[in-house]
């Protein structure tokens, strides 16, 4: 028995492994996933530079506007240092960062200044490029400016001549707002927020109170320090990163299993229509027992996926050892803050025992779907209503990033087909043993059932020839013998 | 007495509400060779897949090797499915010894067999190319290869010729005789009776799902009766030479395009084609033609099938259903 699961096994693990479809995903998926994570930062970084001019007769609107984007050049510097600062450790370590932020722009440093006072210990920061740039009105109407707008015509800049992306004008109703984009934002934030410290400064002088008043009540407001109970009550109750490591990990793990699992069962698809279309089952089945065949096939993409995710993870290991020597010490914390948590029992043991039981849930799935087929046109037809069903647990994934008690998780996390991926979104938040024990339960027996269904569906499929047709006549037949 | 290799005792297969196979019973007896024979849609291939253990029977009983069709006694069995497939990325080499470890060999024995079988049949300088890069001649080759790689007791072909080109069933049925010549038993369905004839000593013939015919060749053609043709120049009445002769005489409704008068005498044991003649010619019958009928497979399964529906026996069965009871 073990040696034609084995044998089985074997062959189908090295037919996936040596196809070039194996090596692309292997290496590319890395890739893809750093490109994805960096997205963000590339969208922020490639946003051109747009050019706006504004026509302010009395002047005061434009003093605001200038004064506005010098202080959003400050707050982002401020916001670099905050994100920057989550490599710092505690709360109070990132706190006391932008303290000395605040305090050299008080005493008048530029924001880059400032960003090397507050972290010196963090690699040098830059402030993202200047992305709205206030150029002098080249017409004083809107007429004026109306060929500029258009794009007829181009504005005078530092850069040279370039394209005029909107036109404030003051007037006595208020700032208009001019431009042929309708869905960018940022100027009419910049305005709002100058409009709105012009007017504070207008009432505020005009009531004879300082300005600076506003900044007494921020300096006078008490500090929100987070704690956590501990077991030991000498024990710092700061919040730090390792408590909020596990989350990370649990989000990360979910994502990664769900991924994983949908990158290898379609091997287990694309097989087994490859093998109905072979007509090779009649020359198996002299030979393997249907179970041995079904497990064989089965272990042999597990070997896969257990494959992918050896390399991935040894290359993982090997980038961040090679990678962290470049970190300040307090993000090597960091990273080993993630990595013990990674290797709690608490969270591993759920994770893996998610994994196994989903890929064989799900393989199975795609297994029974592949017999029933001849193309991978007509699986598609079968898998188009799955893997909308499996996009829910991806939904969960980014409540629970923000609530891991959300209800809606505990609850679809009940589901036998979510469990693998909600689960072990749960384990950080300490669920009652008895829950998860269940839940593991159910999804044991929820595997099991799917297995015997399954390998039904495949002896139909694969061995007896039928197809999609005769398994949706047959879903029709059992749902109207339901209804009799 | 050896065991027979395979006994289907009153086998029968339903799909829905059509029968496949109804009440099938046969004996393949060990070292024979058995040609099993009928037209596409009789009830072959799911007769062996029956006899394989790959589908069971709804009634009756089928026994391998006097076991039930398990993974022990299909250690001893090569099968070549109707329907080929083999896997389009793996060597010629690497599909042969594949199957043989399958059938228990181990690694260094099925791949020594894979090479010697690749080149006795002139495969070895294909051993290592993938069989998406084979002919569809070459490919089935290998697959006839991989079926015998383990030295079976008992091959079992299902259209073991459909596909092959003349010259690669030539070298089929010679691998076939080898077997047999080596102590194999060897039974094969197929539809073209002309392999039978050459190849087997017993055939069992189907219809409709119906064992029409079970025994030696020898048997089959006396079942049909040897017959002889004499043409006679119209208005002669031959039939009044030939009472109480012995032979029997019907009218042949055979169009022969000369203007003859036709007619078909069936000989008794023990009386040649010749003696008819001969009888013809010394009562003076104006002879315009003779011809000595040499009796072929197919003309024996028409006449046992007309003989069959004649009784009543192979009424026409509704349509199948595709095996919805297999879900």
């Amino acid at each position: 028995m073990l040696r034609s699961i084995y044998l089985v096994a074997r062959r189908d693990y090295l037919g996936y492994v040596t196809a070039w479809g194996f090596w692309l995903g292997l290496l590319i998926t890395p890739i893809l996933f750093s490109v994805g994570m960096m997205v963000p930062a590339m969208a922020a970084s490639s946003v051109p530079v747009r050019y706006f001019t504004l026509v302010d007769a009395g002047g005061e609107f434009h003093a605001a506007m200038v004064e506005e984007l010098a202080d959003r050049r400050v707050r982002r510097a401020r916001d670099l240092v905050e994100g920057a600062g989550l490599l710092l450790g505690s709360d109070a370590d990132r706190a006391a960062a932008l303290e000395r932020f605040d305090a050299a722009i008080e005493a008048g440093d530029t924001p880059e200044a400032a960003m090397a006072v507050a972290a010196p210990q963090l690699p040098e920061l830059q402030i993202p490029e200047r992305d709205f740039v206030l150029v002098d009105p080249p017409a004083g109407t809107l007429d004026g400016l109306r060929p500029y707008l258009t794009g007829a015509r181009q504005v005078d800049t530092e850069d040279g001549p370039r394209p005029l992306f909107a036109a404030l004008i003051v007037t006595e109703e208020g700032v208009e707002y001019w431009s042929e984009n309708v869905t960018v934002d940022g100027i009419k934030a910049l305005a709002r927020r100058a409009a709105s410290d012009m007017a504070r400064n207008r009432i505020f002088g005009d009531a004879g109170v300082s300005v600076d008043i506003l900044d007494d009540i921020r300096a006078a407001t008490p500090d929100l320090l987070e704690k956590r109970l501990r077991e030991e009550a000498s024990a710092d109750s700061a919040v730090t990163l390792a408590d909020r490591a596990p989350f990370f990990v649990s989000v990360g793990l979910s994502f990664f299993l769900w991924t994983l699992i949908f990158s290898v069962v379609n091997y287990l698809l694309m097989g087994t229509i490859e093998e109905r279309s072979n007509k090779i089952f009649d020359t198996l089945l002299t030979s393997v027992k249907l179970p041995h065949l079904l497990a064989g096939k089965l272990i042999a993409v597990l070997a896969v996926s257990l494959t992918l995710m050896s390399v991935w993870t040894l290359g993982g290991i090997a980038a961040t050892s090679l990678g962290v020597s470049f970190l300040p010490g307090e993000a090597r914390e960091m990273v080993g803050a993630i990595a013990a948590a990674a290797l709690d029992p608490g969270i591993l043991i759920p994770a893996l025992i998610s994994f196994l039981l989903g890929y064989l849930m799900y393989g199975s799935v795609f297994l029974a779907i592949g017999s029933l087929c001849d193309t991978i046109q007509e699986a598609q037809t079968l898998m188009t209503p799955l893997l909308i069903l499996l996009m829910i647990p991806l939904f969960v994934v980014i409540v629970a990033m923000t609530d891991p008690e959300s209800p809606i998780l505990a609850v679809l996390s009940w589901v036998p087909l979510f469990t693998p991926f909600l689960m072990i979104l749960r384990m950080p938040t300490d669920p009652p043993f008895w829950e998860i024990a269940a839940q593991m339960a159910l999804m044991v027996v929820s595997t099991g059932a799917i297995l015997w269904l399954a390998a039904r569906i495949y002896l139909a499929g694969a061995v007896h020839g039928a197809g999609v047709n005769d398994a949706m006549g047959y879903l029709k037949r059992s749902l109207s013998f339901g209804r009799g | 007495m050896a065991e027979p290799s395979l006994v289907l005792n009153g086998a029968t297969k339903r799909f829905g509400a059509f029968t496949a196979v109804d009440r099938l019973s046969f004996k393949v007896p060990a070292g024979s060779i058995v040609g099993f024979l009928g037209p596409n849609g009789a009830g072959k291939s799911t007769s062996l897949r029956m006899a394989l253990g790959i589908m069971t029977p709804d009634e009756g009983s089928v026994t391998l090797f006097g076991e039930t069709p398990e993974l022990s006694a299909l250690r001893r069995v090569g099968f070549l499915p109707e329907e080929r497939g083999l896997y389009k990325k793996m060597t010629a080499r690497q599909t042969v010894a594949y199957f043989a470890r399958l059938k228990g060999l181990t690694a260094s024995a099925a791949n020594r067999r894979a090479d010697e079988l690749l080149e006795s049949t002139g495969l070895g300088a294909f051993a290592r190319a993938k069989i998406s890069k084979l002919s569809k001649g070459m490919a089935q080759k290998v697959q006839i290869l991989s079926t015998l790689a383990h030295n079976p007791d008992f091959l079992i072909l299902d259209e073991p010729f459909s596909g092959l080109d003349p010259v690669n069933q030539q070298a089929l049925e010679e691998i076939i005789r080898e077997q047999h010549a080596a102590g194999a038993t060897v039974l094969f369905s197929t539809h073209v009776m002309e392999h039978a004839e050459r190849l087997c000593e017993s055939i069992v013939m189907m219809a409709r799902g119906r064992k029409v015919f079970d025994g030696t060749l020898e048997a089959a053609f006396d079942a049909l009766g040897r017959r002889a043709r004499i043409a006679v120049e119209p208005g002669f009445d031959l039939p009044a030479v030939f009472t109480e002769t012995g032979f029997q005489l019907e009218r042949d409704a055979a169009d022969h395009e000369d203007g003859a008068d036709w007619w078909l005498v069936s000989l008794p044991d023990g009386r040649s084609a010749q003696g008819a003649l001969r009888t013809a010619i010394e009562a003076g019958a104006p002879i315009a033609g003779f011809m000595q009928e040499e009796a072929r497979l197919r003309d024996v399964f028409v006449s046992l099938v007309e003989r069959e529906e004649a009784r009543g026996r192979l009424a026409p069965d509704p349509e199948p259903e595709l095996q919805p009871e297999a879900l």
